[in-house]
Parts: C-alpha cells; sequence; structure tokens
C-alpha cells in the first residue's frame, strides 16, 4: 500500500512549548531539557534572576523585574500575579505560535501561583492548547501554601484547557524512606518529565491510532483533575507485557489500583516498526482488567522509525476521588464565588453542614467530589468555585455511584493505613471483587 | 519396577522448603529415607519474590535431606503453586483410519494432543494434562481403550496450565544448587497423591491443602480429577490478619496462632484473656481469647467458601462419597476441621499419608505431605509409563498372530 500524504492541519506544524514558571517549574524544566533535549521550545520563567541564571533552558524570561527587583516574589501570589502583569508582553511574545503550551508549575509559592494563570490565559488567546502540570505542596508545607495552591489551581483551570495535579505527598512514595532527600526530588521530577515528553509524544506521534486533543480532554475533563499516571518500557520477547506491568506498577496508579475508580483512562501505546497488533491487544487487555466497565478507554498508538526503540506503554487516567492528603482549606482572602462565600464563613457552621445530606447550595460538584481529608479539616469550605465558572463546558451527568462520596469515603479511610500488613507489597489476590488480602474480618464488619 | 529408585522430592512453600529422600520398592511401596526442612524466606504466596534468598533456603532443605538420608541428590521433583495456575476440562476427539479398526498407542497420543488444542494465554504452558474418561464411538466408561474395535476415540482431560516464567522461578532456585529437575507437579495434584487412596478416589474426595501463602484444592470423582484451582490465601493471611486486628508484630501473631489460636468461635469462657509475653518473660499485653478466634474464624471460614462454591459449581455432592481431606500447615489449626464441616456439609478428615514406611513423626506431620506427594507422583509415573509398554507388547504380539492367519 502506498502511503498517502496527510492533511496536515496548520497548528500541529507548529512547535510545543513547555514553560517552567517560579522554581519548581524552572527545575523541572531543567530536568526536561536534559533528559529528552529536543522535545520541545523550553523557556524558563521566573521572577527570581538567580535561578534563571543557572537554568539549562534555551530560553528565559525575568518575571517582573520591576516589581521584584530579580529577587523573586517571596512566597506571595500577590507579587507573582503583579510581575507578570508587568511582563504581560514578554509572555506573549513566549506563547505565541505554538500549537501546545505545556505549563510546568510547582504550586503553593509565589512565582508560579501567581503568575501561572496569566501565562495560561495569554497562551489560550495566542489559540494554543494549554495544558498545565501542577504539584501541590506537601501537606507539612502548611495549611496558607496548601490554600495558595489550591486558589491558584482554581484560577489555572479557568483559563488552561486541562489542569493535571501530581499531589507532592504521593510523589514521597516514589523513592524508599532512606533515600536522600535529593533523589526523592529527582524521582518526582523525573515522573513529571516522563508524563510530558509521553504527552508530547501522544500528541505528535506518528501511528495508526493517534490520540486527539478531545480525547485527551474528555480524560482530564472528566472527575478531579489529580492525575493518575503510569509509563513503562519494555525490550526483548515479552516486551509488551514487561512494559504494560512497570506502566501498572507505578507508584501514581497503586500497583493499578487507582484505576479502579478512573472513569476515562487512555493507554498509548509506543514502540518500534515491529510492534505487533497482538501485543497491543494483549497490553490492552491487561490494562482494561483494571478499569470499571463503564469507564471511556482510549487507546492510541504511534509507531517510531527507530528499530531499536522499545515499547513504552503510557497509562493516564483521571479518578473520581479527590485527593487524599491535600487539605482544601479556606482561602483567606474572600472566593470570587458570592453566593457561596458568606454561607460558610464560619467554620463551624460548616463543617457541621457537610456531615449532613447536601443543600442545594452546597451540592456536591460531580465534577470535583470532596475529598475524604476535607471531613476532618477544621475549617472546611465548600470545593472552590472552579467548573461553576463560565467558559468552562457543562459537567456531565453524576453517575448514581458518587452521590454520596464523602459517606463511602469515611467508612473506608479508617482501615486503609495498615489494611494489608505483609501483603502490601504483594500481588493483590482478588476474588469475586474483594481483595482477599484485606483481613476478612474487616471486610466483613461494613456488610453486617 | 524390580530396581529400587530413589526419589527426591521438594515443594518450595511459603513458610518453608521441604525436601523428602525416599526409595521406591516394588509395587506401590515407598520408604522415607530421610527428610530436610528449613524455614523460607523470599516467597510470598507459593512464588518466589527473591530468587537468591530462596535458593539458600532450598539448599538448606536439600543439604539436611541429604545428610539424614545418606544419598546424594541429583534428580529433583518439585511441586509448584501460585495464583496463576489455572485449569480447565478439555475434550479432544480423533477418528480411526478405516483400514485399521484397532486403537492404538498412537491414537491414545493423538487424542491427548487433540484435546490440548485450546486457547491457554501465550504465556502459559501446559503442567498436566489428566486422563479422566475414554469413549470409543460413544461408549462410556472406557478405562483402557488399547486394542478395542472403534471408529471414533474420545477423551477427556484435565488441563492444569500456569505461566511459564513464573512457574521457572520455582524451578531455578533448585538448578542454582546444581539439582537437575526430574519432574513439575502442581501442590494440589502431589497432595492429592500423598493422601488419597484409589478407593477414595473412586468415592470422590476433596483434597484441600492450605498452606502458608497459598490453598490449594483439587476434586476427585468417579476416580478421576474434575477440578483443580489455587486460592492465593493460606496461613500466613490468618497471622497477618491477627497482626493486624490485635496490633501485635507478625512474628508474635505467627507464635499466637499456633499455641492459642482456634478456628471455633463461641467455645471459650467469655472475657477469657490471654497475656502476651514480652521478651524478658514479663506479661506484657492481654489480648481476648474470643477476639483472637473470631479472627481466625473469619478468615479459615471464607477460604473454606471460596473453595465449596467452585467445587459445588461442577461437582455434586453426591459424588464427593469419601468427603474432604484437609492437609498442609495450616490444617494443624485446632478447630478447622468443624469450620470445614460446617461449610462443606460433608465428613472432613485431617489426612495423613497412608501406604509409607519410614518415621512415624514425619508421616503425622500434614507439612511433609506435599513433598511425600510429589514423591508418590512421580512413582506413579514412572509405574504407568513401564506398564504400558509391557501390556503393549504383548497385545502387540497377539495382533501379531491374529493379522499373519
Amino acid at each position: 500500500m502506498l502511503p498517502y500524504p496527510k492533511n496536515e492541519i496548520p497548528r500541529a506544524s507548529l512547535p510545543a512549548r513547555i514553560i517552567g514558571i517560579g522554581n519548581a517549574g524552572v527545575q523541572l524544566a531543567d530536568r526536561l531539557v536534559m533528559n529528552s533535549p529536543g522535545l520541545a521550545e523550553v523557556v524558563a520563567m521566573n521572577s527570581d534572576a538567580q535561578s534563571l541564571t543557572s537554568t539549562v533552558a534555551p530560553r528565559k524570561s525575568n518575571l517582573g523585574p520591576r516589581a521584584t527587583r530579580g529577587l523573586g516574589a517571596g512566597g506571595d501570589p500577590e507579587v507573582g500575579f503583579e510581575a507578570a502583569q508587568e511582563s504581560l508582553e514578554e509572555i506573549r511574545f513566549a506563547v505565541e505560535a505554538s500549537s501546545t503550551v505545556i505549563l510546568l508549575v510547582g504550586l503553593g509559592g509565589g512565582t508560579g501561583s501567581g503568575a501561572a494563570p496569566v501565562v495560561a490565559e495569554a497562551a489560550k488567546e495566542a489559540g494554543a492548547f494549554v495544558l498545565a502540570l501542577v504539584t501541590t505542596p506537601f501537606s507539612f508545607e502548611g495549611r496558607r501554601r496548601a490554600a495558595q495552591a489550591a486558589e491558584a489551581e482554581a484560577a489555572l483551570q479557568r483559563h488552561a484547557h486541562a489542569v493535571i495535579r501530581f499531589e507532592n505527598d504521593r510523589m514521597a512514595d516514589l523513592s524508599s524512606p532512606r533515600e536522600g532527600i535529593s533523589e526523592t526530588f529527582e524521582a518526582a521530577d523525573r515522573l513529571l518529565s516522563e508524563c510530558v515528553a509521553s504527552f508530547l509524544e501522544m500528541l505528535n506521534g506518528d501511528g495508526p491510532m493517534p490520540v486527539t486533543i478531545g480525547n485527551l480532554l474528555s480524560v482530564l475533563r472528566e472527575g478531579s483533575p489529580s492525575a493518575l499516571f503510569g509509563r513503562g518500557e519494555g525490550q526483548g520477547d515479552n516486551r509488551a507485557h514487561e512494559a504494560v506491568e512497570r506502566a501498572l506498577k507505578s507508584p501514581l496508579l497503586d500497583r493499578g489500583r487507582m484505576l479502579d475508580d478512573a472513569h476515562a483512562v487512555i493507554v498509548h501505546v509506543g514502540g518500534p516498526p515491529t510492534l505487533s497488533f497482538s501485543e497491543t491487544a494483549a497490553i490492552m487487555r491487561e490494562t482494561s482488567k483494571h478499569v470499571p466497565d463503564d469507564a471511556h478507554l482510549f487507546l492510541s498508538v504511534s509507531v517510531t522509525k527507530t528499530a531499536s526503540s522499545p515499547v513504552t506503554v503510557t497509562v493516564f487516567g483521571n479518578h473520581e476521588g479527590g485527593p487524599p492528603s491535600t487539605p482544601q482549606t479556606r482561602v483567606a482572602r474572600p472566593t470570587p464565588e458570592p453566593k457561596a462565600a458568606p454561607e460558610f464563613t464560619p467554620a463551624k457552621v460548616a463543617k457541621k453542614e457537610v456531615q449532613q445530606s447536601p443543600t442545594p447550595d452546597q451540592k456536591p460538584d460531580p465534577l470535583r467530589p470532596s475529598p475524604p481529608g476535607r471531613l476532618f479539616a477544621d475549617d472546611t469550605e465548600p470545593t472552590p468555585p472552579i467548573l461553576s465558572q463560565p467558559g468552562v463546558p457543562a459537567t456531565p451527568p453524576a453517575t448514581p455511584k458518587k452521590t454520596n462520596p464523602a459517606k463511602v469515603r469515611q467508612e473506608t479511610l479508617q482501615f486503609e493505613p495498615a489494611a494489608r500488613g505483609r501483603f502490601e507489597k504483594s500481588e493483590p489476590t482478588i476474588v469475586e471483587g474483594e481483595d482477599l488480602d484485606v483481613p476478612t474480618f474487616l471486610r466483613a464488619r461494613p456488610k453486617t | 519396577m524390580a530396581r529400587n529408585d530413589i526419589l527426591v522430592g521438594v515443594e518450595v512453600g511459603t513458610s518453608k522448603v521441604c525436601a523428602v529422600v525416599a526409595e521406591s520398592g516394588r509395587d506401590t511401596e515407598l520408604r522415607i529415607l530421610g527428610v530436610g526442612m528449613a524455614p523460607s524466606r523470599g516467597v510470598r504466596k507459593g512464588e518466589i519474590v527473591d530468587l537468591a534468598i530462596a535458593t539458600e533456603c532450598v539448599h538448606d532443605a536439600l543439604s539436611e535431606a541429604e545428610s539424614n538420608s545418606d544419598v546424594g541428590i541429583e534428580d529433583v521433583s518439585v511441586a509448584v503453586t501460585g495464583s496463576h495456575i489455572a485449569s480447565f476440562n478439555s475434550r479432544g476427539a480423533v477418528a480411526i483410519p478405516s483400514e485399521r479398526l484397532e486403537i492404538d498407542e498412537d491414537d491414545l497420543n493423538e487424542v491427548a494432543i487433540k484435546a490440548r488444542e485450546v486457547n491457554i494465554p501465550t504465556e502459559n504452558t501446559f503442567l498436566h494434562s489428566i486422563i479422566q474418561h475414554y469413549y470409543v464411538d460413544g461408549q462410556e466408561g472406557v478405562i483402557n481403550p488399547v486394542g478395542l474395535v472403534g471408529r471414533r476415540l474420545e477423551a477427556d482431560f484435565h488441563i492444569i496450565h500456569g505461566v511459564k516464567t513464573r512457574l521457572q522461578n520455582t524451578l531455578r532456585c533448585i538448578e542454582e544448587n546444581g539439582m537437575q529437575i526430574d519432574q513439575v507437579v502442581t501442590n494440589a495434584l502431589a497432595s492429592s497423591h500423598a493422601v488419597l487412596n484409589d478407593h477414595q478416589r473412586e468415592l470422590g474426595a476433596v483434597v484441600i491443602d492450605i498452606g502458608g501463602g497459598v490453598s490449594d484444592f483439587i476434586v476427585f470423582a468417579d476416580g478421576v480429577v474434575k477440578q483443580s484451582g489455587v486460592l492465593a490465601v493460606g496461613g500466613d493471611h490468618v497471622s497477618n490478619d491477627i497482626s493486624l486486628g490485635l496490633r501485635i508484630p507478625l512474628t508474635r501473631a505467627e507464635k499466637l496462632k499456633v499455641d492459642e489460636g482456634s478456628a471455633l468461635i463461641g467455645k471459650s469462657v467469655p472475657g477469657e484473656m490471654i497475656s502476651l509475653k514480652n521478651d524478658a518473660g514479663f506479661s506484657g499485653k492481654e489480648i481476648e481469647r474470643e477476639m483472637l478466634n473470631t479472627i481466625m474464624h473469619a478468615r479459615v471460614l471464607e477460604i473454606f467458601t471460596l473453595i465449596q462454591k467452585q467445587v459445588a459449581a461442577e461437582t455434586p455432592s453426591h459424588k464427593l462419597g469419601a468427603g474432604v481431606y484437609l492437609t498442609g500447615g495450616c490444617s494443624l489449626m485446632k478447630g478447622i476441621r468443624e469450620v470445614a464441616e460446617s461449610i462443606f456439609e460433608m465428613p472432613v478428615h485431617l489426612a495423613r499419608d497412608a501406604g509409607v514406611s519410614g518415621p512415624k513423626s514425619i508421616l503425622n506431620n500434614p507439612q511433609y505431605s506435599t513433598a511425600i506427594g510429589v514423591v508418590r507422583f512421580v512413582q506413579a509415573r514412572m509405574a504407568e509409563e513401564e506398564e504400558p509398554t509391557l501390556l503393549g507388547s504383548i497385545l502387540g504380539r497377539i495382533g501379531g498372530i491374529f493379522s499373519r492367519r
């Protein structure tokens, strides 16, 4: 069969751009440049001039040289915001003429939290597909940072096409407790840069089944933005199996268990020209075992030209539950939603009401179910009004399963930490939908 | 069968590695020469998770068995288990060419191959295909069709298969010790060879081998293997449950299970406490006995319920005249027989190896039953292999006489 030229959409020929914002973002961008050079144009943006001098990113832009005098935002998003406003022209120049803009932001600080929404807005205006990869602060970094992160994320949700959140608390599981702190951060950075790389591969990859931005959006839009991500590579005779096993073993997937309540999953298979259909089918079969029946499963296949490249499997999805560790505490400043904010200002009232049946005003948002941590937070407030904003598509109808997420989660929560004991690290034994490694008496109790 | 063969069976279990050295005498006589046992590490749920450590444990057990039996071990047969092992029944059929009416050995081999022509996952390999019944031109109950006249030979097989790579790991930790693998047999089949005699097989029986990491079961009805399976739950799970439920370390939970635990509830005096001794010998924490038993009961009950469901789905209880036989280390648990009886609603026996001579203390320990079963399986295989050739040659001669006429 003769290959025929595809109708090139002009957008796709434009380069993808990766922008690291703030200290964490710049570091991530650095890692990306070092790990996979030539992947995309990388821009480092920071208000701290010193961090920019040490970065290896080919393009740099100092935000707000006047507002911060090149000394950084000092952890204040307001300063970050001002700095971004000051350097708006520079930002516009950085994002123009690109098909995809991927923002790398560590939320919770000053520059990242304040400037990222501005960059996202500018990129969207320039006509790019904007994807924000954010990390949320560790829970031990305090409430204030968590609040700043939550607010910035909400703002990013408004401007970016999609936001993917990686919780630093879960990143800590990537390395063993005894490993050095730099190794832990390196592992987290590596994972994020893998994620970016596989995204670009997915979007730009050449193959019989490319993933479309539409597919990607439908995965990212449903459920909470907390990312489920796993990537694995395999070579040799059993490469397909190796790759899918490794992908599912990713700590962010909790050995495939996090996929149990995913409702949209993209599986990307990349490989050399020798990648066979049966291998792809085997990968899909293996993955679909972990995914609920009613979940959307998107397959994308891309083929590289080099025969020696490994088979890679990237599993990407969104799960239903919110983050177990990020307390979404009340933001100090008034939230932009006029309706709900006054009602829930007294913290005690709010706490009580969350545990009661939801009133119409605080109906749990089906897109962002309340995280279990909220029930125990001191001052609780309804989920930041992210998707009720105009300009964001209507929410799909909630499935009956998640009508009362708070109640179900609360029961399982206290058993979670030690429920599997010595079988924590071994392959789970699932019979008739029950994890037999969890003590029988624990499983039996909620039923009777 | 005149010569006496030295047979070695090894089970690499989750809690211990057992090696049995036996001498196969005439007929079905089997004499245990020595055994070796070493606590096992690097094994989870019956599968190797740390090859180096598991290899060491196998070495310990084999060298103990060698010195006990005064025999140099070279060839070893091994029992395998794991949740990846699956089984099903399959029927194969061959047509006998019209110029030859008599069924011969080749037809039997061919029908066995035909029965294997089924889809198993590509990474899997066949472990056993066990003959259940032959049918000659639709006639049921043919035990040996060789020499019979027929047009069409059919055969039911019970086929057991497992993931090749995962099986190889068990074999490797024996090969690393410089041993040759003779035969590979699943735990369930081996245990059944250890605990059941022909009569019990004919009556129909379930053998459940509850080990440390997994529970293997096998169902015999009408003298043949009807079902087999592996449930990746075992004694380790009971200990783990106790450890999590009572918040005590796993090693202490294990000891508590063996020393004090029972699978029966409602038998202890309400409020009866067990005091745990700490390292210095002083009494430490106190634990309610009923609580301990409740935890153990729940787990054991679940294991039996899951197995019973699978058995009942395919084999009606009137086909299981001999009842249920429990073996494996976990069958030493107090009260386990009563719990099994309440689930299966048929007589439950704690199986001990029969028809073997040797030190009594070994034979009465169900922990050795799988390893002994391996040896018995190999012995039965050898007998099978030799017999047909003898029979076949006689038949062939008779056939030759007839055709000459």
